[in-house]
């Protein structure tokens, strides 16, 4: 039992080079999957459209290209295919195989998507980081602890996406047809997490439920260190928040997992 | 009547070694591998026929009858059936044709078989009465009555596979492909299909091609069999014929009261298995009759049994010589 | 043509059964429906909460829009969507070969194949959207008006189940195109807004390269009796070119299966 962490380590490596070579097997998909992320790009056309005789809400038209560029970045680096992946092969059967394996699905997918995201982002993110600092400088932050804050931020953006695409890809042991469950958490998630409008836009009974909820430290708060000043306190909160929910959404994952695989045993798969 | 001409089927498959190196190469540049699964066979057969179609797994059967079926487009090679040439997949001649493939189902997953039924009477549009009556018939033959209300994914693969061919035979095609179609079914199912196969065969007088890994299915059904591997026909003839030809000797299997010592045993014929009292040995055909005298007479022999040689190891020898011929 | 209709028929019966055998889900369904369209709403709410209008748009001529909007994704997410996924699953497992060795036309038998009944709340609350705008605007459209709103939403619904074949079409080159799906249910997400809204390149690309602009604002000003002769004819003839590219499309890919498949 206690080996098993250790042979997890080191079976990292690997997972991440069969990753690697499992994203590039598929051009096509690969293509379209980093499409279907260029969402903000649509919403800074839709945003500056709006802003462009008079700032709206306070957002400049600038202030919406920088909010948007930000947005596809973290996006590109925090997305994942992981509940698609996981309801495919609960389907096929191939989900069975892995259960019999000595490493926990959770960590050689997380290779698996981890492994992509140099592929994802390098199309995207040098032209996504060239526009936004020639562009948005006037509204990034300066501040060096700011921007190095980013880093555990966006790493915590990626595990809280990455554990709760993973808990509703384990619905798929449960229930049939996911695609409604997943759409509906796509909904929410782009309402509540900042992608499809600054958060500041909505009225502030909304914005009171996002607090609540985990879709704002997936992608609002790493825009939010990046484009704006804070003080300690908030800075704190906001990552403090972002530790929280990463630990909430590996609990949530690990229930919906259990539950899953106690189903998956006794029907038989 | 189904009629093969030189028929070819290649395909292109990306080649994929694996390896981060190779991986990273396949992004902008991929090669790629000519599979020769068909690689020209002939044969005719006539209306009314039924043909076994023999090989192992590869050998290219399945591809074959996806070209006969209009499933594929032959690369090169000529083809008719009932007249028409598959791949142009008109509606006159999907109508006189069927393919069932025992590992791929047609039937809707969480309905009961009827449903299916009932679109299929739509689409190959059968007049209702007829309709009616094959279904009665097949009903009937098949003992499908109350799985006909069931919903799919609750019936069992054997039942399953009995609404299956039902559902391929509403329209009473007189060509039948069949792939496979007793595959994972227990042994009283398969005689049970073997049996409704040949009533179909000898009512409409269709022709029936069929291919199985289950060598009782071909020696039951088929009188005629086409072998072939790794794409190229090697055998096409009388079954029966090409047993005695490969292999004239009989296997005789009897249970002795008393042991017997393996000089008298080696006179009777060669040992083939022994299993306590049980005893099967390899007897020329011409010495068979001696033999059974002998092993009745003096032996007391009891269960006497006389067979012809396992298909199996026939066909293993085939492959065997065939693979070792010069390329 | 009669056993095609027969056809259909039997699919919807039998498709329509198979959705109500999980009757929870139904109302489950419904239920995700109506807030997967407040969540559709409340952008809209939010920009013209500050604005009177946004690129000569109203918010009662914006909602018909979005009106306009639900109704296609009704029938896209109704019927067209499901069809294609079931066809992209039957490649897949190699059960398709059953369509190709029936004696009935692919393309239609796949098309009619599944349906997800309960997206019927999807298309009342489109029309009790559009109600609602006419009621701001304090009058109703003129029939005229009435009627070539209903032509253009057909031409608007045939434009996008022709974008969805040539999706559905690219999965039988590519194994793993399920994906494209979504790219496309995103992409189509944009014709909640008015097309003015955006401009350059991404109207360009809106209007004439995925032509979503084609199924929700040019028959939203059909209605508005705002549109001209250009937009008209636009969405009449691209609805057909459409049809037409996605036909051939469609044999190119059947023919590609049948010589390259194994």
């Amino acid at each position: 039992m206690r080996a098993e962490p250790w042979r997890t380590l080191r079976a990292l490596p690997t997972l991440f080079r069969v990753g690697v070579a499992e994203t590039l097997a598929y051009r096509a998909e690969f293509i379209v999957w980093i499409l279907t992320t260029t969402q903000p790009l649509i919403m800074l056309g839709l945003w500056t459209s709006v802003a462009r005789e008079a700032p709206f809400a306070g957002y400049s038209s600038n202030r919406f290209v920088a909010y948007f560029l930000a947005s596809l970045i973290v996006r590109q680096l925090t997305g994942n295919w992981v509940a698609w992946q996981m309801g495919e092969e609960i389907r096929s059967g191939a989900m069975a195989m892995r259960l019999l394996r000595p490493l926990h699905p959770f960590f050689v997918f997380a290779a698996g998507q981890a492994a992509a995201l140099p592929f994802r982002s390098i199309i995207a993110l040098p032209v996504a980081f060239v526009l936004l600092a020639s562009s948005g400088a006037s509204v990034l932050t300066t501040d060096p602890m700011q921007l190095v804050l980013l880093v555990p931020s966006v790493l915590f953006a990626w595990l809280i996406m990455f554990a709760l695409m993973f808990a509703i890809g384990a619905l798929a042991f449960f229930l049939t047809r996911t695609m409604a469950l997943a759409n509906l958490y796509y909904a929410l998630f782009s309402l509540f997490s900042g992608y499809m409008l600054p958060l500041d836009l909505l009225p502030p009974w909304i914005r009171t439920i996002a607090a609540w909820l985990p879709f704002r430290f997936m992608i609002s708060v790493p825009i939010e260190i990046l484009t704006r000043s804070h003080d300690r306190a908030e800075l704190a909160a906001m990552l403090g928040g972002q530790a929280a929910w990463t630990v909430g959404a590996m609990a949530i994952a690990l229930v919906v997992w259990r539950a899953g695989i106690r189903r998956f045993e006794a029907v038989g798969g | 009547m189904i009629r093969a001409r030189d028929l070819k089927r290649h395909f292109k498959v990306h080649k994929r070694p694996p390896g981060l190196l190779s991986a990273l190469r396949s992004v902008v540049r991929r090669s790629y591998d000519v599979v020769k699964a068909v690689d020209g066979v002939s044969f005719t057969i006539e209306r009314g026929e039924r043909v076994g179609f023999l090989g192992p797994n590869g050998a290219g059967k399945t591809t074959t009858l996806k070209v006969l079926s209009g499933l594929l487009h032959p690369t090169s090679g000529e083809v008719a059936v009932e007249d028409c040439a598959p791949f142009r997949r008109q509606a006159a001649f999907l109508r006189k044709i069927t393919l069932v493939m025992g590992q791929k189902s047609q039937l809707i997953w969480d309905l009961p078989p009827g449903e299916t039924y009932a679109m299929n009477r739509a689409v190959f549009d059968v007049p209702r009465a007829q309709y009616d009556q094959t279904l009665r018939e097949l009903t009937e033959l098949l003992e499908l009555g109350p799985l006909l209300e069931k919903p799919t994914r609750q019936l069992s693969l054997g039942e399953r596979m009995k609404c299956e061919l039902a559902a391929a035979l509403l329209h009473q095609p007189t060509t039948l492909f069949l792939d496979e179609p007793t595959i994972g079914l227990d042994v009283a199912m398969q005689v049970a299909i073997r049996d409704f196969v040949r009533s179909y065969n000898q009512r409409h007088e269709a022709t029936v091609l069929l291919t199985s890994h289950y060598m009782d299915d071909v020696v039951a059904l088929c009188p005629r069999i086409i072998v072939i591997d790794r794409g190229t026909l090697i055998h096409d003839g009388d079954l029966r014929q090409l047993i005695k030809t490969m292999d004239p000797d009989k296997r005789v299997s009897f249970t002795l009261p008393q042991p017997i010592g393996d000089a008298e045993l080696a006179r009777l014929g060669a040992l083939l298995a022994r299993d306590g009292q049980r005893i099967t040995v390899r007897v020329p055909e011409r010495e068979v009759a001696a033999a059974i005298g002998h092993l009745l007479g003096a032996l007391k022999a009891t269960d006497l049994a006389i067979e012809d040689p396992p298909l199996e190891d026939i066909l293993r020898v085939m492959f065997g010589k065939h693979r070792a011929e010069p390329a | 043509m009669t056993r095609y209709l027969r056809l259909f028929a039997v699919q919807a019966r039998t498709s329509i059964s198979a959705a109500m055998a999980y009757r929870a889900n139904f109302f489950i369904e419904g239920a995700i429906t109506l807030i997967w369209t407040a969540v559709t709403l409340l952008p809209l709410v939010v920009v013209f909460g500050q604005r009177q209008t946004v690129a000569g748009w109203d918010e009662p001529q914006a909602l018909i829009v979005v009106g306009y909007f639900l109704g296609v994704r009704a029938v896209l997410e109704g019927t067209i969507s499901p069809s294609l996924s079931d066809l992209v699953m039957r490649i897949r497992d190699g059960s398709f070969d059953y369509i190709l060795l029936k004696p009935a036309d692919a393309q239609a038998m796949v098309s009619t194949a599944s349906y997800a009944p309960w997206r019927i709340f999807d298309l009342l609350g489109a029309l009790a959207l559009i109600g609602y705008a006419f009621v701001q605007r304090g009058a109703p459209p003129a029939p005229a008006d009435a009627a070539l709103g209903a032509v253009l939403f057909g031409c608007g619904v045939l434009a996008a189940y022709a974008l969805w074949i040539v999706c559905a079409a690219a999965s039988f080159w590519v194994v793993r195109m399920d994906n494209l799906m979504y790219l496309l249910t995103a992409v189509f997400d944009v014709g909640r807004w008015p097309i003015d809204v955006f401009r350059g390149a991404w109207r360009v690309v809106f209007t004439v390269v995925i032509p979503v602009a084609v199924m929700t604002t040019f028959p939203a000003e059909a209605l508005l009796g705002r549109i001209d002769l250009t937009h008209t004819l636009g969405t009449i003839g691209g609805a057909l070119a459409l049809l037409v590219i996605s036909r051939l499309v469609w044999r190119t890919a059947i023919r590609n299966y049948t010589s390259a498949s194994s």
